[in-house]
Parts: C-alpha cells; structure tokens; sequence
C-alpha cells in the first residue's frame, strides 16, 4: 500500500530527526559548557586589561603591557582553538603580539579580540549559564515526584510555576510533567544559543579577510619551501653518497682489474694480489649500494613503526642499547625516517668513536613535535668537526626544520637531542 | 716520470698507485685533499699530478682549483684531471690558459691501462688529453653547423680524436689508415672549418676546442 508506505518513511524520518536534533541538543550543551570555559578566560583577560590600563596612569602599568598582550593573545588562542575544533573555518592566529601599548591600540586584530572579550563575558556567560540551566530543569522537573513530600508545603507549590496548586502526587507527577516541555524548549534553543554564543568569537577573531588570504598563502609557501628543501638536500644526499661511494668503488674496481690484465702479461704471480683487491673492492661497492638503498627508506620503517625499526637498531649495535619509545600516533614517513636515520648514525658513532658501555634512545611525541634524545656513557668529547658525521646528522634534521643539539663534556656523558616538527 | 696523485677516496687512491707504481712510474706522493696536494707539489716538485676533481670540504671542484693554482706555482706541471662524469663546464676552466699540459678523463678510463698510460705520457709531454665523452658532448649540436655538416663522416671521425689531443701517428693508428691519409684529412677539415693550419697537436686541440665550443655558443 502506497500510503502505509509513505506514512512509515514520514515516520522513520521524523524519528531520525528527533535523534538529530538530541544530538546536536548534546552537542551545543557540551559546547556552552565549554564555552563557560572560555568565559572564565575572558574574564581574567578582562581583569588584567582593565588592571593593566588603570596602573599605566600611574606608570608602572606600561610593565605590565607586553605581558598583557601575550596574555590576551594566548586567552583568544584559546577560543580560537576551541571554535576551530567545532568546524567552520580554521580560526589562524594573527602572526606578532604588538609590543607595547601604541602598536596595541593600532593594531586591528588586538582591537578586535578585546571586542570578543566583551561580548563573550556579557553574552557569552549569559548564554552558558542558561543553556547550563535549562537541562538542569529538565532533570529537576522529570525527577520531581520522588522528593517534592521533602519540600516545604509553599515552596513545593510553587514548582509549578502557579499554573496548577501541588499539594499531592498527582500535582508533583504534572509537575513531572512538565519537564517534557523543558526538554522540548532546551531541544529547540539551545542549539542556536551554542551558535549565538560563538558568532561573536568566529567574527572577532578571524582574521581580516584581506590578511586571512595572506596569512595563508604566506604560511602554505613556508610550508612548500621547507618540504622542497628537505626534498632536494635528500637527493643530493643520496647523489653524493652515490658518486662519492659506490661510484668511486666500482672505478676502484676496474683500475685494479685493468693493473691485473696487464700484471697477467708481466708477472702473473702478481696478478693473484691485484685481483683479490679487486674482488674487495666489488663486495664493498656492492655494501655501500645496499647501504644507499637502505638509507632511501629501510623497510621496516614501511611494514612495521618507528619503535620497532629502532629496537631492530639497537640489537645490530655493539654497545648495548636500551630503547625507549613512546609514539602512540605515527608521525609523516619522511620525518619518521629522519629520526631513524639520526639514530642509525649517532649508534654508529657511539660504536666506533665512544667506547661507551650503555647507550640509550628516548622517543617522545609532545603534540606536533617528535623528540629524539640518545645518551651514552662514553668519554664524551665529540664535536662536528672531527668528521663524525655529525655534519650530516645535522644537515638532516635542519632540512625537516627541526632542532639539534650536543651536549659532550670531556669525559662524557654525551647527549644529543633532537625535535623534529611531526608533519602530520 | 714523477708523479702526484691527489684523490679522496683511499681504494682509489691506492689502486692508481699500485696501476702506476706496477707500470714502473715513481709515485712519489699522494693526496686525500687539495691543501696535501699542494704541499706535496711544494715539496716534491713533480712532473705530472693526477687529481680528482670532487675532494673535500664541499665536494664539488676544489681539484679544479687546485689544479689551476698548482700550475700557478709550479709553471709547466703537467695535470691530468680525474672526473667521475663529464662536465663541460670543467674542462672549459681547466683549459681556459690554453691545453698544454692538460688533461681532463673520466676514471674509469684509468682501467684501460693502455690508452690512459698514453694519454698520461701525452700530458707530460705538453701534450693534451680530452676524454671522448667530451668531445662528443661539443660535437653533439643542438642546431645544424653548417660548416661542420660540409666534413665527411671519416674527416669528423679524425677531428674527434684531434680534439682528444691525439698525434697524427696516434690517429691513423686508431683508424687503420696511413699517416699520409690523416695529414690530408687534417688539411681538409681546417680548410672547411676556416682554421689555420698547425701541425703542432696541442694548438690543434685549443684551435678545435675553442671552435667546437663558439659554434655551440652560436647555435
């Protein structure tokens, strides 16, 4: 039956428009509540704004100005972190904190923050303590037959709202009641109040839309010059460990058999020696080969995690080596590989120049950065000069824009610690 | 013949050393950069030096410079630059105070121990030695010479090998022809190309280098 059919769609679709609308009910309350986060916030930015412009009458205040620009910038990061999360536009935080007072009142995106910071500790905590209460009606109005014989005879009476005396179960079950037609009003504003109280934050602190644009294209090209960089110096590392390796290997290889054909002519006993040289120098150029191949990206880095190509590490390395790794997100691979490669070859050089007895390799991910600290027991003393491949080590982790640094006493212990942006 | 070998790569260093040192020539010392190769010139006054063109720090032409300021030093030195690719830019920097003296090969030429031992004694006999790859490179046109397209197939063959630095003798040796034969052609190309005629081979070589590179200048 056509009409039955239609009428059981209209059904279905009414109820998934009901759990819709309970969901993002859900939503806004969870978006009010922390907007009363963010209110608190702006209310200390407040405070220290006003207890910053009356103590400049007095002088000691101008002290105070670049500490509280930073603060309201870092407050209205705040919020712009907590809208962008909500979806819509990405809030970008303008690039500088203006230095002093001046270029504060000059500066448009302070101007516009300190109008955010009004409009959300007026509106946005009137909002936030309604949108808090209404819920609480619903609860106390669903529950109220049970405990409304608790309640002082005219205080119970008036839960009602005066529409209708309660002085039994039936009065406190309508008064039960009516927390349906809470819950009905909470269903219906406060997804928009939620809205409301955000509008003035996704105005206010937005970028101008001139600078937006800018601020975007300023940032994109950084990023795509940075991951160029880190492109071209890996190919010119690789092309170098190509020429200056494997290359000079395979000429070595056929200097020698060239000396052994005409030492075959002259002298064969010779040739025996020159050959073997030969032979050596094949297996090496075949090593270093595998070696370049490796360095463009181990396996193991692809198949499995970083933890795990780094536990592969530490058991090939002479010194014993514990790991400690704590990556519950992967990073970008190129950046993954990086930190495995400076692990690679600072193992290497522990091995070789150290004579540590213990080494340890700490890995961390604090949000978007990735740290690598690898510490021995050696007698320390290693610096970039000695041709330690600590040189490349470095040119690495700058091409991933990260930072380097090395902490080497005579007499050890050595540290070095690296931070790398996550990329992801 | 004494002999400098400058080249940062230990093998490689070593094993041109033992070709040479086998081949009954005096290494008299040897190099891993171009500050220990210019001391060992100072020192040892040689008469030829092998140098490897990418030596440390940066990897790129200090055997070139080293090369150039060696000569500087010690007028008359005799050089044979080693290079792992072809680069015109090099040999154009190398031979920029004209080609006697010089050569420019890529290494692997060393393992043809005869034709790099020829080539090492033409050098040291104010002779030049231009590796194939390069000529070939000048003698590859982007646009049609029209000069160079008047020369027959065996007249460009003979100006390839003049161009590596090679003697009438070495030349008709290469292509089973008389020495009669190669002077007639040798004629000929210079009267196409409108060089004037030398039978000194090491101005040949600057003379069919510089017109090879201006007519890939003009093309």
């Amino acid at each position: 039956m056509p009409t039955g059919e239609a009428r059981a769609d209209q059904g279905t679709a009414d109820r998934w428009d009901v759990l819709a609308r309970a969901r993002a009910t859900l939503d806004a309350l969870e978006h009010l509540f922390s907007g009363l986060g963010t209110v608190v916030l702006a209310l200390i930015a407040l405070l220290l704004v006003i207890g910053t412009a009356l103590t400049c009458l007095v002088g000691v205040g101008l002290l105070l100005v670049p500490f509280t620009l930073r603060g309201l910038r870092a407050i209205a990061d705040r919020e712009r972190a907590r809208l962008s999360r909500w979806g819509g536009p990405e809030l970008i935080s303008p690039e500088s904190v203006p230095s002093g007072p001046r270029a504060a009142i000059a500066d448009r995106a302070t101007r516009r923050e300190l109008g955010w910071v009004g409009a959300h500790v007026t509106l946005g905590l009137v909002l936030s303590v309604v949108g808090i209460t209404l819920p609480m009606y619903v609860v106390r109005n669903a529950t109220f037959p049970f405990w409304w014989w608790s309640l002082p005879q005219d205080e119970a009476a008036s839960m009602s709202m005066g529409l209708w005396p309660v002085r039994d179960l039936y009065g406190a079950i309508g008064v039960g009641l009516l927390s349906v037609a809470w819950l009905v009003i909470a269903m219906v504003i406060l997804p928009g109040m939620a809205r409301l109280q955000a509008w003035p934050g996704r105005r206010l602190l937005a970028p101008d839309p001139g600078t937006d644009l800018a601020l975007r294209v300023a940032q994109l090209t950084a990023t795509r010059a940075a991951a160029l960089d880190a492109h071209a110096s890996e190919l010119r590392r690789i092309e170098r460990s190509l020429h200056d390796g494997t290359q000079n290997r395979i000429v070595a290889v056929t200097v020698l058999v060239g000396a052994a054909r005409r030492a075959l002519a002259r002298d064969p006993a010779t040739a025996e020696d020159i050959l073997g040289r030969a032979q050596d120098a094949a297996e090496q150029a075949l090593a270093e080969l595998r070696g370049v191949v490796r360095s463009i990206l181990p396996p193991v880095l692809t198949d499995r995690s970083l933890a795990d190509a780094l536990t592969g590490l530490a058991t090939a390395c002479p010194v014993p080596c514990r790991i400690d790794a704590d990556i519950p997100i992967r990073c970008a691979a190129s950046v993954e590989a990086t930190a495995y490669f400076v692990a690679a070859e600072t193992l290497t050089n522990i091995a070789k120049h150290s004579q540590a007895r213990h080494a340890t390799v700490k890995v961390r991910r604090d949000d978007d950065r990735l740290s690598l600290q690898i510490t021995d027991d050696g007698h320390g003393g290693a610096e970039e000069r000695g041709g330690s491949g600590l040189v490349g080590i470095r040119r690495r982790i700058e091409a991933h824009d990260g930072t380097f640094m090395l902490d080497s006493p005579p007499g050890g212990p050595t540290t070095l610690t690296v931070s790398l942006p996550c990329g992801s | 013949m004494r002999i400098v070998i400058a080249e940062d790569d230990a093998l490689l260093r070593e094993g041109l050393a033992l070709l040479l040192r086998a081949e009954s020539l005096d290494v008299v010392a040897t190099a891993a950069d171009a500050g220990g190769f210019l001391d060992a010139i100072d020192a040892h006054k040689p008469d030829v030096a092998i140098v490897d063109v990418r030596m440390p720090p940066t990897h790129t032409d200090e055997g070139i410079v080293a090369a150039v300021e060696a000569r500087r030093r010690q007028p008359g030195l005799a050089v044979l630059v080693l290079s792992a690719y072809v680069e015109q830019a090099f040999a154009t920097e190398l031979l920029a105070h004209g080609s006697s003296g010089l050569g420019y090969l890529l290494k692997e030429r060393v393992g043809r121990v005869q034709e790099f031992l020829s080539a090492l004694h033409r050098v040291a006999d104010g002779g030049t030695a231009i590796d194939p790859d390069v000529v070939a490179q000048l003698l590859v046109r982007t646009r049609p010479d029209v000069q160079l397209d008047r020369l027959s197939p065996r007249e460009r063959d003979v100006l390839a090998l003049m161009a590596e630095g090679l003697g009438n003798a070495a030349i008709a040796e290469r292509l089973f022809v008389t020495d009669g034969a190669v002077h007639k052609h040798i004629r000929s190309i210079f009267a196409k190309l409108e060089l004037a005629p030398t039978d000194r081979a090491d101005r040949r070589v600057t003379a069919v280098l510089h017109y090879l590179e201006d007519s890939d200048r003009r093309a």
